[in-house]
């Protein structure tokens, strides 16, 4: 397909192939309408099953104490909050699309961000169980929230790192939520108006809040959007940076660090934009959505993975130069003895491959746009930001100030996997039921920039092409 | 509306000005301390408020109701016992007797039930003081014991058939027994009374006998000394009076006679007076690291078929007339010169002993000894020990007449030879041959399983008795719990038997009544629990050395053969192996390897080289040991190994006292490897050693060892531990104010209060009492006792091998311990060996404090780090924001104190070992000190500075308005420290103790752990000295280098 006369050569068009409206609509509620396929069953199969899992591994962590897990008095947080911290940081990739690119108007977002939102907030769900099942006594949990009470009153402790978090998180999710489902109103009525079975229409027209897509609707939603997004913009950056407030502000050789905070946040969009691509490749292929979800886009979150990948590298070098340059015995031991070798060394090493070294093939344009590149590498990337939770939590803890209490192995036990599984368990039967019962790609805003991309809207140019240049200025200028 | 008005009192009715401020002050008494706070009924959220919130709280409470509490009963008493107030402890002066050993105790008793004991410091044999081991402060546990026999039984087989009743039992055995000759073994006995009925029990059974027999035989010693002066009694020692220490095997501080009072003496001489720094000189001959070796200040290795060459060569360089064989290892000749240059140069202020069993090692040892004017100076004749008194020849003339069939019936009392006797296949079958055997047991242990009948004897915290633990020192035993059980005293047995119907109770009063010439007499001394002089005497005995010469030449046998040889030591926490079935023992880490609920083969480095086994981080992280195939006696023995530094290159170590049978309980079962047999009995005298290892080779298999320390250097971090020569010392005592003032300068510049600039958060004053603690490094020899002590006082649980092993053990206190060899070398005579008590240390700036969500741990105004149990819900940051750990958090119902009931029976990932079930049977649970909260499952826990305590002292200044009493506060750790190396106490009182250490006499030794991070600890350390010529600590690779750059922590 060459190019014509008028098109881009550096922006792709954002739809492929020849759509119009009542197509895109066609495309995307397609599944919505359909029976769902034996694919789709056999996943949420395995998906409920991991649930089933991972509730039976928290079941035994409740019943007869943290003790189900390998932890110990000197590694005190293992898999529990390197798991929260990953599943925080993969959903941070949902927010950025729609806020911030929003606000960057960043066109080819459209493609990915009604998954990835909800990506996020099935991820931040599946971070979420982490902090509340790995305390001790979860049934006194609401001890964490400020409500007055009748023991003073006796607040919890503004100064912890840990209380912080409750806020940030709850905070995040809320408006995720919010932002996620005010974008889906449209969509849902939509489908509501489509609908031909009397559960179908009443389910989504309670879902539709009564939309029905007057202009002042519009308006209203617009502007809603924009000011969710501007609420939005400075939570993507904080939620990581308190949820490092958790490390940084602790007295631990290997905690006890201030680059925390942005290495933390470019750590989340890295391991978000992996997740998205993870979810993408897998979506287009089995829901026929490649005229969608371009391999533009997927060329451009790459280039944002390259981008975090090579912050989240500096940061390791920074970390490590500071601990040698700090001339603190107890740092330069933390780093250079215990984290780099020892006896998790290798999953120092592992984390390095995975997130500084491989993320940068994506330089090359060939392999920007593979997409089964692409996709071994969004796992890869996962991997290698699991493993630096797990260096900065595990390996930083295990031989802290005083030798004699220095760790022995630390290794998971099944109930740990368990409870890990089951938050894929969460995340996929999420997933899977989005997919099925709402639609993955925004139908509106593509429907939106279908204005300026796609066929149909070459094909309205064709007269266009035909008349000279200068006509062409004359009459685009005639104003 | 009416006008009518209810009033209580006149008072009320009037509201005068009195009752006003008796309203105020109703809950609210402040300390005799000056203090301004405001009252509780200030507070600014009013009562009515209550109404506002009961909605929500009811909800609450329905939430948690859905998980149902277990519901426990406690029953008033019907009549309110005398002198007795429900809430109050009792104190009971009464003596722990076990195995021959006695030390004078005051047993704690809260509502019937005793739950603590200290030593009596009445007492001499407590160098009048209030410490004690770790084994005496266990066994108020052994008192509520599962696996105790609970009547009388008649063995059949393997079941135990209860007696009706004792009568059944008396008119059975009396029958059985008349007419026969009537042995009774039994361990040491130093019991006057016991005595006298023994002798009248024996004339009526003519031809019977008593024999004595100790589970580790002191023998060789007894012997010796009967050559040398006549007398088969052992002295006292004195090491408090020895400038000049040298141990040839003998682990004094651990298990040699009289641990506590020796590692009381030892400290006495080990404390530095900074202005005028002298110590003694402690020199240790070993072949496996012992604690004493640990303590050392030098130490050479030999093997233990050197002993005697080793002995022979200090005795001929000090003058003695023997001819000495050459030593081939340079080291240890160097080391017996030296022992030798320095015992000569301290005559009369010298000690030598010696472990061995050997009579004749220990003759020469007595040469040494009176060459070196040790008799009546460090060596004391006056008033001998009277705690082992059995003689190997006896027992194994025993074993030959149970064999022969001459023996009619044998009874047997706190001796097991089953178990402990070395060839026990012989006295099984001699004891299948005697018609009637009676054991009196408070178990069915292995020798009384295969006796006729068991009559249960009772605990020592149930008797009456005596005990003369020195020839002149008594010491009386007075019950302080009804017997538990359906048992009898062994001596109203036999007082039976004889055909005395006194009861022993009865028999003991009248003999201390005559005895003493009159009742008040023996009130008072019941009441202080002993009677002895009032003076320690020192005497010296007439020395014979005709028998040297004859013994040199035995001994004088050449270089030793075998390749590789075995040493049998016993445990500080487990000894002999008759407390085996207590947990806090049994979990007790060795001070040494930090192991707990098991023995295993201590071996060299150099031998894990040649095994194979590569002491890498591998083998540091990993709990699975190799296990190592030896061939000892020519049968293959396997073990698990630990490889110790500090270890002769062919010699291995294996602790007596594991292997015990199911019968001794539900804890010691399965527990280890029985040793007893490997013992081998040298022309008539056992020896804990044999030097016929042929050959080892590692297997295939590994055997998980749940040991609490991993890491074992402390890697140059001289903020956690500091360590100096004595002479390195004396010329920069100045070394560590420096480091002070220069931390101070760099991180409180503007007012040298580290507090105020060191922290975001505001600073509050403590104005009444700041509690602190100083811990001296030189003081403490590691013996563990305060662990014991705290486990007891604080209801620390138990958590079982298992649990041990995934690092979930829950100890409040630990001793870490750092072998810091200098430079590298952990081979050698170089080792260092450090113990640090370590426990909360309340910083002032506490990491753990300001990470927790919910402030279940905070300050108190007293300095105190304190839980707030129920407040904690467990997300453990705090224990991993702790930079000492010692935090502990409960990772499964250890106690029963959950709130979901039955969850301690669950198999797969963290099963709970029989032993927390076993401690959590409500026998045992009686041992729990009502004053301390038992921890739910999913709290963090750790050291109080035992605030109850604290609280106690409070009230009692309070209520007699004297805050001196205050000053006498003890910690149980600092109570039970027989080094006297933890003192406590209120830094805010100039008069204190703990501010004097600090700022008077010892302020160049004082330091605080991990200064430098102004986490503020209110524990300081005194740094340790060691009176050595070797380079100590790892000054040189530090020097000059400050361990941290200012600006990274704050």
């Amino acid at each position: 397909m060459s190019l014509t006369k008028y098109e881009s050569f550096v922006r792709e068009p954002l739809v492929d192939g020849d759509k119009t409206y009542s197509k895109v609509t066609e495309d995307i509620v397609y599944t919505i309408e359909a029976r769902p396929t034996r694919l789709w069953y056999i996943g949420l199969y395995i998906s409920l099953a991991l649930l089933l899992f991972g509730v039976y591994s928290i079941y035994r962590e409740v019943t007869y104490g943290v003790g189900q897990w390998n932890l110990g008095k000197t590694v005190g947080w293992g898999w529990d909050i390197t798991n929260f911290v990953w599943w925080i940081g993969i959903g941070h990739a949902g927010t950025l699309i729609s806020a911030i690119l929003l606000l960057f108007r960043q066109g080819w977002r459209t493609g990915v961000n009604r998954a990835a939102e909800a990506m996020t907030i099935f991820a931040v769900m599946a971070a979420g169980q982490f902090p509340i099942w790995h305390m001790g006594r979860v049934w006194l949990a609401f001890f964490v929230m400020p409500y007055p009470n009748t023991r003073g009153p006796l607040w919890p402790n503004f100064n912890s790192p840990l209380l912080w978090d409750v806020f940030a998180i709850s905070t995040y999710f809320t408006l995720s939520l919010l932002f996620w489902y005010s974008g889906l109103i449209p969509d849902v009525a939509t489908i509501r108006d489509r609908a031909k079975t009397k559960f179908r229409k009443l389910f989504y027209g309670i879902a539709s809040f009564g939309w029905t897509g007057s202009t002042k609707h519009w308006q209203r939603h617009e502007s809603l959007s924009l000011v969710l997004a501007g609420l939005c913009t400075p939570l993507v950056l904080s939620v990581h940076t308190i949820v490092s407030f958790d490390f940084a502000t602790s007295i631990v050789p290997g905690w006890h660090t201030t680059i925390f905070p942005p290495y933390f946040v470019a750590g989340a969009v890295f391991s978000g934009f992996a997740m998205v691509q993870t979810l993408m490749l897998i979506t287009r292929k089995v829901m026929n959505l490649q005229d969608y979800i371009t391999i533009g886009h997927i060329e451009a979150m790459n280039k944002v993975i390259v981008l975090t990948g090579s912050i989240v590298g500096c940061a390791y070098l920074t970390e490590l130069f500071m601990a040698w340059y700090g001339a603190n015995v107890y740092e330069y031991d933390a780093f250079f003895r215990y984290r780099l070798a020892g006896p998790y060394g290798w999953s120092y090493w592992i984390m390095m491959t995975c997130n500084v070294v491989s993320p940068q093939l994506f330089w090359f344009k060939k392999l920007r746009r593979n997409i089964e590149f692409t996709f071994i590498m969004s796992v890869v990337v996962n991997v290698g930001m699991w493993f630096e939770r797990f260096v900065i939590i595990v390996t930083s803890i295990f031989r802290d100030y005083l030798p004699s209490s220095w760790s022995l192995y630390y290794r998971p036990s099944i109930f740990e996997i368990g409870f890990y599984l089951g938050t894929f368990g969460l995340f996929f039967t999420c997933y899977f039921l989005f997919s099925k019962y709402f639609p993955v790609i925004a139908i509106w805003e593509i429907k939106h920039v279908l204005k300026t991309s796609g066929e149909n809207y070459k094909a309205k140019m064709e007269d266009l092409e035909k008349i000279s240049a200068e006509e062409f200025y004359a009459r685009t200028h005639q104003h | 509306m009416s006008q009518k008005k209810y009033w209580q009192n006149l008072g009320e009715l009037k509201n005068t000005e009195g009752y006003q401020k008796l309203v105020k002050d109703e809950f609210q008494e402040d300390l005799p301390f000056a203090e301004d706070g405001k009252g509780i009924l200030d507070a600014k959220a009013p009562r009515r408020d209550f109404l506002k919130y009961l909605g929500f709280s009811t909800a609450a409470a329905a939430l948690a109701a859905g998980c149902e509490t277990p519901v426990t009963k406690s029953i008033p008493y019907l009549n309110q016992p005398e002198n007795l107030t429900p809430g109050v402890a009792q104190y009971y002066a009464t003596t722990f007797v076990a195995e021959g050993d006695v030390v004078p105790v005051i047993a704690k008793v809260r509502d019937g039930r005793p739950i603590k004991l200290e030593g009596n410091p009445l007492s001499f044999i407590n160098t009048k003081g209030e410490g004690t081991s770790a084994r005496v402060q266990a066994s108020v546990l052994d008192l509520y014991d599962t696996g105790r026999l609970r009547y009388p039984v008649e063995v059949a087989g393997k079941e135990l058939k209860e007696m009706p009743s004792f009568e059944a039992a008396d008119k059975k055995i009396a029958g059985e027994l008349s007419g026969t000759q009537v042995v009774l073994l039994t361990s040491t006995l130093n019991s006057p009374t016991t005595r006298q009925i023994i002798s009248e029990f024996l004339a009526k059974y003519p031809g019977s006998r008593h024999v004595q027999y100790d589970a580790v035989s002191y023998s060789g010693l007894l012997l010796a000394n009967e050559m040398s002066y006549g007398k088969k009694a052992i002295p006292t020692y004195h090491f408090d009076k020895a400038k000049v220490i040298v141990s040839l095997d003998a682990d004094f501080l651990g298990t040699w006679l009289s641990p506590d009072e020796f590692t009381s003496q030892y400290a006495a001489g080990r404390k530095i007076n900074q202005k005028n720094p002298e110590m003694s000189k402690h020199i240790q001959f070993e072949a496996v690291l012992s604690l004493t070796g640990a303590n050392a200040d030098d130490r050479y290795l030999h093997r233990p078929s050197e002993t005697g060459a080793v002995v022979l060569n200090l005795l001929a360089k000090l003058g003695g007339t023997v001819s000495a064989p050459a030593i081939a290892d340079e080291k240890l000749k160097k080391g017996i010169d030296q022992a030798a240059g320095l015992l000569a140069a301290n005559k009369g202020a010298a000690l030598v002993v010696c472990g061995s069993n050997d009579p004749n090692i220990q003759v020469l040892v007595n040469a040494i000894n009176e060459l070196l004017g040790a008799n009546g100076t460090t060596i004391n004749w006056a008033n001998p020990l009277l705690t082992r008194q059995g003689i190997d020849g006896e027992m194994d003339q025993l074993v030959k007449d149970l064999n022969a069939g001459s023996v009619g019936a044998l009874l047997v009392y706190e001796a097991n030879p089953v178990y402990n006797y070395h060839n026990a296949a012989d006295f099984i079958k001699g004891l299948q041959k005697v018609k009637l055997s009676v054991s009196f047991s408070d178990r069915a242990d292995e020798t009384s399983a295969l006796c006729k009948y068991i009559i249960p004897h009772h605990h020592y915290l149930e008797s009456w008795g005596d005990a003369e633990g020195r020839t002149g020192f008594f010491s009386l035993l007075q019950p302080t719990i009804s017997p538990l059980f359906k048992t009898r005293y062994f001596q109203t047995s036999l007082l039976n038997w004889t055909g005395n119907n006194t009861d022993y109770e009865d028999y003991f009063k009248n003999y201390w009544v005559t005895k003493l010439a009159g009742q008040g007499a023996f009130d008072k001394a019941l009441q202080d629990g002993v009677v002895e002089p009032a003076a320690l005497t020192f005497a010296a005995t007439a020395y014979n050395g005709d028998a040297v010469g004859d013994v040199a030449s035995k001994l004088n046998t050449g270089a030793p053969a075998g390749k590789t040889e075995l040493v049998l030591y016993q445990k500080v926490s487990i000894g002999s192996g008759a407390v085996a079935n207590n947990p806090w023992l049994q979990e007790m880490p060795d001070p040494i390897t930090r192991a707990t609920w098991d023995n295993y083969a201590i071996i060299s480095y150099a031998m894990a080289a040649e095994l194979g086994i590569k002491l890498d981080d591998q083998y540091e992280v990993e709990f699975h040991k190799p296990v190592v195939a030896f061939t000892i006696n020519g049968k293959e023995v396997k073990l698990p190994i630990l490889a110790v530094p500090g270890v002769h290159p062919n010699v291995i170590g294996v602790a007596l006292g594991y292997g015990r049978s199911e019968g001794a309980g539900r804890a010691a079962n399965g527990v280890g490897y029985n040793a007893y047999p490997l013992v081998s009995a040298k022309g008539g005298a056992r020896q804990y050693y044999v030097t016929d290892v042929t050959d080892y080779k590692k297997t295939k298999d590994t055997y998980d060892i749940a040991y609490t320390q991993t890491h074992n250097q402390y890697e140059g971090r001289v903020e956690v531990v500091r360590e100096y020569a004595l002479d390195e010392f004396k010329k920069n005592p100045e070394a560590i104010p420096q480091y002070r003032e220069e931390l101070a300068e760099d991180f409180a510049k503007k007012t040298g209060d580290f507090r105020a600039e060191a922290t975001l958060y505001p600073v509050y004053e403590s104005p009444g009492a700041h509690w602190g603690m100083s811990i001296d490094l030189n003081a403490c020899t590691g013996c563990g006792a305060c662990t014991i002590a705290c486990m007891a006082e604080n209801n620390v649980p138990v958590v079982g091998k298992n649990e041990v092993k995934r690092s979930h053990e829950m100890h409040w206190l630990r001793i870490d311990r750092y072998f810091a060899s200098y430079r590298d070398n952990t081979e050698g005579d170089n080792l260092n060996v450090v113990f640090m008590p370590m426990l909360c240390q309340h910083c002032d700036n506490a990491p753990c404090e300001n990470v927790c969500p919910v402030s279940a741990t905070n300050h108190s105004s007293e300095g105190l780090n304190q839980m707030a149990y129920n407040r904690c819900i467990g997300t453990r940051y705090c224990a991993n924001n702790c930079p000492f750990k010692v935090r502990r958090f409960n990772w499964a119902d250890y106690t029963g104190a959950d709130s979901f009931p039955d969850n301690q029976h669950h198999n797969g990932v963290g099963k709970l070992d029989d032993a927390v079930l076993m401690m959590n049977e409500d026998l045992t649970r009686m041992v729990l000190n009502p004053d301390v909260t038992i921890r739910s499952r999913g709290v963090i826990e750790k050291c109080s500075f035992c605030v109850q305590r604290l609280q106690d002292a409070k009230l009692e200044a309070k209520k007699s308005q004297d805050a001196s009493v205050i000053r006498d506060v003890k910690t149980a750790c600092m109570q039970a420290c027989s080094a006297g190396a933890i003192v406590f106490g209120n830094v805010n009182d100039k008069e204190s103790r703990v501010y004097k250490i600090r700022t008077q006499e010892q302020n160049q030794r004082a330091y605080y752990a991990l200064e430098h991070i102004h986490v503020l600890p209110n524990i300081n350390y005194l740094a340790k000295i060691r009176n050595t010529g070797r380079p100590v600590g790892v000054k040189d690779e530090f020097a000059g280098k400050k361990a941290v750059s200012p600006e990274v922590h704050h």
